[in-house]
């Protein structure tokens, strides 16, 4: 039998590109960390802030976002914006999700 | 408890940040720092107290350690998954085969030199602990720096005419093996010799095949280290490929070996004359000053040629 913590390491496997995807999808406008992690929350992906915020930082890196300090505001915050390279990796992995969403559809259809 | 200035936010960033790089840092601070007040205050909102609210947010955020981790993105371990299982193999024959040679070899020249069975024991124990500590520490160092030389190859095409031929790798690391309780045995039959079994000289102290004042100067002990160097060195070597780099230093080490052994025989300061004449070899010095210079070459040699001929077929094949 399955213990809980195999059980929440398959679903945590399930969703971990996930969350790529949304990240590049949600900032297309800008936003910083708390309220993109509360934006996602709202929107049904959830993710832990300590995967998040350690993400934005690879994504950056790798030139998927880009990042600026705006301190208009009494805090200084990091917001972050899906680069043209980000769009289009979104895309490709938008089309890969409807992929595998169909495949699976047919799937259970046919069981 | 005394209370102290830094809050339980102070403590969780200070702890988060002390494995990401210096050059990050600063900003990951800042933006890790509004992160967690953001989330304070939108407790605060909701009706929360302030010390549950921190609480709660760092409890949510999870060990600082794993947090830090993730930013670096280095590995927090020190020797990974693709080398564990040789790492684990080289260590286990190294440690049953040569601490309890070196057990068995300290306890004989103790206890033939005159100490008691309770003080060989416990000398051969300690010199067997000693040596397994020495042992594990070495390789895994040297495990540890290919693990981190080796990271910048794992991101190249794997490709599987690279694999290394089954029979091959096998005799090497036997051949490794052997090196090891080879150098170790050599080195002990040279202390006995010198130490317990040399002949007495003239003014009544003991002297072996060696020339004392060499023996004195600790001589001994450099080539030991050098042997140590160049075991660490071709097992480096065997894991991390044979290159040309790797061909050109073994060369070098040899060199490093051979000239000053073979300049010592030749100047006539490697061995004690005395030694020869006492024990009657009727030869006489010279001749093994030859057979001492001719081995060292000729190991030297193969050796040198073991590794560029190991470095040219590598890149063959590649």
């Amino acid at each position: 039998m399955l213990n809980d913590d195999e059980f929440a390491t398959h679903r945590q496997e399930l969703r971990r590109g996930t969350v790529v995807l949304a990240c590049l999808l949600m900032l297309a406008t800008p936003n910083y960390g708390y309220a993109l992690l509360t934006a996602l929350e709202k929107a049904g992906f959830g993710v832990d802030a300590n995967t998040l915020y350690p993400l934005l930082r690879r994504l950056e890196k790798q030139g998927l976002v880009t990042s600026e300090w705006n301190t208009d505001e009494a805090r200084p915050r990091k917001f972050y914006r899906t680069t043209s390279e980000g769009a289009a990796l979104a895309a490709a992995l938008t089309t890969d999700w409807n992929k595998l969403g169909a495949a699976f559809q047919t799937l259970m259809e046919n069981s | 408890m005394t209370t102290t200035a830094s809050t339980l936010t102070d403590r969780y960033v200070a702890e988060a940040l002390r494995g990401v790089p210096a050059r990050q840092r600063t900003d990951i601070e800042a933006e890790l720092r509004t992160s967690i007040e953001d989330a304070i205050e939108d407790r605060l909102g909701a009706g929360a107290d302030a010390p549950t609210a921190e609480h709660d947010v760092l409890a949510e955020l999870g060990a600082p350690r794993r947090l830090g981790a993730r930013y670096s993105e280095r590995p927090t371990y020190l020797i990974g998954p693709e080398l564990y299982l040789d790492y684990t193999r080289v260590l286990s024959v190294l440690l049953s085969t040569v601490v309890p040679i070196w057990f068995l070899f300290s306890g004989v020249v103790n206890f033939v030199t005159g100490s008691s069975a309770l003080d060989t024991l416990g000398g051969a124990l300690y010199g067997a602990l000693e040596t397994a500590m020495s042992l594990a520490f070495f390789t895994t160092l040297v495990f540890a720096v290919i693990e981190r030389t080796r990271r910048s190859k794992r991101s190249a095409v794997w490709n599987p005419a690279s694999l290394p031929e089954v029979l091959d790798k096998r005799n090497y690391f036997t051949e490794l093996i052997g090196g090891v309780v080879f150098t170790l045995l050599i080195a002990g039959a040279l202390v006995g010799a010198q130490t317990i079994a040399g002949v007495e000289a003239a003014d009544g102290s003991r002297m072996g095949p060696i020339a004392t004042g060499l023996w004195q100067s600790g001589a001994f002990y450099i080539a030991l280290f050098y042997a140590f160097v160049s075991i660490s060195f071709h097992v480096f070597s065997y894991y991390t490929g044979w290159s040309v780099s790797n061909a050109i230093a073994t060369v070098i080490l040899d060199v490093l070996f051979a000239v000053p052994v073979v300049w010592l025989a030749a100047s006539g300061r490697l061995l004690n004359a005395d030694y020869f004449d006492a024990i009657e070899w009727p030869a006489g010095v010279g001749v093994v000053n030859s057979i001492v210079i001719a081995i060292v070459l000729l190991f030297a040699a193969m050796d040198s040629i073991d590794g560029i001929v190991r470095a040219t077929k590598n890149r063959r094949t590649r």
